[in-house]
């Protein structure tokens, strides 16, 4: 219990002190690697000017990097608007539309078509984007690119410390491949006849993100078809990841539908030894499930040289109002090219969110190797793949699948192909358009 | 003899929904002094296993609380006190004035009842956006200075008045203002009372319009602050339930209050149509 408050103090005060050094580049020395910020260089020609930064969740986080722009900047104002996140995907759009909008705004990918038609391109050449970052292509849009990721998240798999010591297991049973981590599972379950005491694994709600909308992957196979547009669920990879998640439970043993709702919360309850959750439950096991004693490993594949190991998700870069007036938008320009610029930023931000960075010469930050859900990740970050802003669609359905599987009693074929209908019908008027054709090792 | 018996049935009735009702409201007070994995726990107690304070003193991590919670009175208050009157005073006219179209009038204030709130805060947000009122508290009491319900029940009160009683103060020679203000409102109090807890209510729960045309946090109110502990992955539960225990005192203490006033108006609105 110590060791995890130590762990999770030390980590906090690793993101206040990584950007309260963003302050040390309140001199004249411009910074960055390609992109570069010029701080002697001024804003608003010096004149005062506020504008507003909405965002949902991390105050103290986006405070920080505020306090370093400002100190270079005296002129500029930023008020910081917190929200509420569910309810900021109503009134941003709103308040984008009108004349008085936020100049600058926290963004997520997945609320992108709602999003980008109000976003200004930032001033930065893509060029100099791509030279700095990871996967800045996917978000190139008619040659300019409105935001992009400073962070990726994916899964990875956290285990129990003390069950795994009980169940004789060391260092050197961490699985590298399913077949082996089937075995381990059934090794950390704990059963009292018929009646299960301690989940080897538990998947309850959340298979289709950790595992269907990924481990396709890994067996060679896209979440769309060479269209970019229609699904492929129904593929054989997709087939064969359901039929082992199926096995594990109903052969294996090593879990069950009915054992715990959320297998977050029966990780974090002791009740399960294994978990795949994406960067985020770092921080949860950290704050909320502090008594527990977790490792972290790397997702298994199924033969070591995966097509790529799992999709990842992007923390967005902000936006910029292009209905903003144009001073305000100059402001924003500049603040967003001092946060791409910024390594400490850019490292706290990461940290707070336990995303990879995806700017490239932060890959071997020993900060960010300090943190163990993204250590695992360093060796094969660029087998990662994003598939780009997909619609709520392909997740729901999916989840809507495997529930029809688990509990409705209904085969795995017809599930998923009802799976693909729906997601066909419901991205009739989406303009949603895949970029896997961007993923580094693309065939 | 059966009697008495079905009189102690319907009590041990009564008991068993009023344990059912007040049971989650004991829950969330009990759990504000339980740290966030007690809440979480599979094992649950109704009792913290270790109480602690800090999810009240660490409330203004979040937001700055004490603000949030005066934002709120402020706006409350005038908002109810405004409705009060407002409907008292239409309720009044509706009832004891005669004049062509007061029925018309009539079903036009009961129309604004009808339409659902989802389809007219996007043309309301518009017009708050064009009047420059944004950010301000105008936008929050000015659109609801008037209330269908309001106007509908304080008609249907003040129809119960006797009419010899204005008849006789005009014959004394007061004028309407002094019948609205010294017979009037007096005599409505009932009605005028459970209007204001209604309002007090709606106005102190009210999400989601304060939260689209505030954006100031030094005048941000209670609910949307309450909204701040819901966060992208995780819910920061023994926060939200401390200041969700907090949040509630006002209304308790509204409804204590005015309980008698409270009942004895919604009975006497639904006399008379």
């Amino acid at each position: 219990m110590k060791k995890k408050l130590l762990a999770a103090m030390a980590a906090a005060s690793l993101a206040v002190s990584g950007l309260a050094a963003t302050n040390v580049y309140a001199a004249d020395e411009p910074f960055g690697d390609t992109i570069k910020y010029d701080p002697s260089a001024e804003i608003n020609n010096g004149e005062d000017i506020t504008v507003e930064l909405w965002e949902w969740g991390s105050d103290d986080l986006f405070q920080s990097i505020i306090d370093g722009y400002t100190e270079i900047h005296p002129n500029v104002t930023i008020k910081l608007v917190n929200n509420p996140w569910e309810d900021y995907w109503t009134k941003l759009p709103l308040s984008l539309d009108g004349e008085n909008g936020p100049a600058l705004f926290n963004v997520h990918n997945s609320y992108h078509e709602n999003l980008i038609n109000y976003m200004a391109p930032l001033d930065i050449p893509v060029e100099d984007l791509e030279a700095d970052f990871t996967g800045v292509e996917a978000h190139v849009i008619d040659g300019k690119v409105y935001y992009t990721d400073y962070g990726m998240m994916t899964g990875t798999v956290y285990y129990n410390k003390a069950m795994w010591e009980e169940a004789g297991l060391t260092e050197a049973d961490i699985p590298k491949t399913w077949d082996e981590f089937r075995e381990v599972a059934k090794k950390l379950t704990i059963k009292d006849g018929d009646y299960l005491v301690q989940a080897g694994l538990s998947f309850n709600d959340d298979f289709h993100q950790n595992y269907l909308l990924g481990l396709n992957y890994q067996l060679g196979e896209n979440l769309f078809l060479e269209d970019g547009k229609t699904p492929n669920v129904t593929s054989d990879a997709m087939k064969q990841v359901m039929q082992m998640l199926v096995d594990m439970y109903e052969v294996d043993g090593v879990g069950s539908k009915d054992f715990g709702e959320k297998c977050a919360d029966t990780f974090g309850q002791g009740m399960a030894a294994m978990v795949i959750q994406w960067g985020h439950y770092y921080n949860t096991l950290n704050t909320t499930w502090s008594d527990i004693d977790f490792g972290v490993f790397e997702i298994p594949t199924f033969d070591g040289e995966p097509y790529a190991y799992n999709r990842y998700n992007g923390e967005s870069t902000f936006g910029i109002n292009k209905n903003a007036p144009e001073d305000q938008q100059a402001v924003a320009q500049d603040f967003v090219k001092y946060f791409l610029a910024n390594d400490d930023a850019q490292v706290a931000f990461n940290l707070a969110m336990s995303t990879f960075p995806a700017k490239k010469s932060l890959s071997s930050d020993e900060r960010i190797l300090a943190n163990p859900s993204l250590s695992v990740l360093a060796e094969h970050i660029d087998h990662y793949i994003w598939p780009g802003p997909m619609p709520s669609t392909v997740e729901t359905s999916l989840k809507t699948a495997g529930q029809d599987i688990f509990f409705n009693g209904v085969d795995i074929d017809t599930a998923l192909e009802s799976a693909q209908e729906n997601m066909i019908r419901d991205m009739k008027n989406s303009s949603f358009q895949s970029v896997e054709n961007l993923y580094a090792y693309a065939k | 003899m059966r009697r008495k018996t079905s009189k102690v049935a319907l009590n041990l009735i009564l008991l068993v929904l009023g344990i059912v009702t007040v049971y989650p409201f004991v829950w969330m007070l009990s759990s504000s002094f339980k740290q966030n994995k007690e809440i979480m726990a599979l094992q649950q107690y109704l009792l913290p296993q270790q109480f602690i304070t800090s999810n009240y003193v660490n409330m203004n991590a979040h937001f700055n609380f004490l603000r949030f919670f005066v934002n709120s009175l402020f706006v409350t208050i005038v908002v109810t006190i405004a409705v009060a009157y407002t409907s008292t005073l239409c309720g009044f006219v509706l009832s004891k004035y005669k004049f062509k179209g007061r029925n018309l009038l009539f079903g036009f204030v009961l129309s604004t009842m009808m339409l659902p709130w989802c389809v007219t805060i996007i043309p309301k947000y518009s017009m708050i956006q064009s009047f420059g009122w944004m950010d301000s508290y105008k936008a929050l009491i000015i659109p609801a200075l008037f209330s269908g319900f309001g106007i509908f029940n304080m008609k249907q009160h003040i129809t119960t008045l006797p009419d010899e009683i204005l008849e006789a103060a005009r014959i004394d020679g007061a004028n309407e203002f002094f019948i609205f203000h010294r017979i009037v409102l007096p005599m409505a109090k009932n009605g005028i009372s459970s209007i204001a807890i209604f309002q007090f209510l709606w106005t102190w729960e009210d999400f989601l319009w304060p939260y689209l045309v505030i954006n100031s946090q030094e005048k941000q109110l209670l609910a949307v602050g309450l909204k701040m502990f819901n966060g992208q992955y995780s819910t920061d539960y023994g926060a939200l339930f401390a200041a969700t225990a907090i949040s509630i005192i006002p209304v308790l203490l509204i409804y204590l209050f005015f309980q008698k006033q409270f009942i004895a108006g919604i009975a006497a609105s639904a006399v008379k149509g």
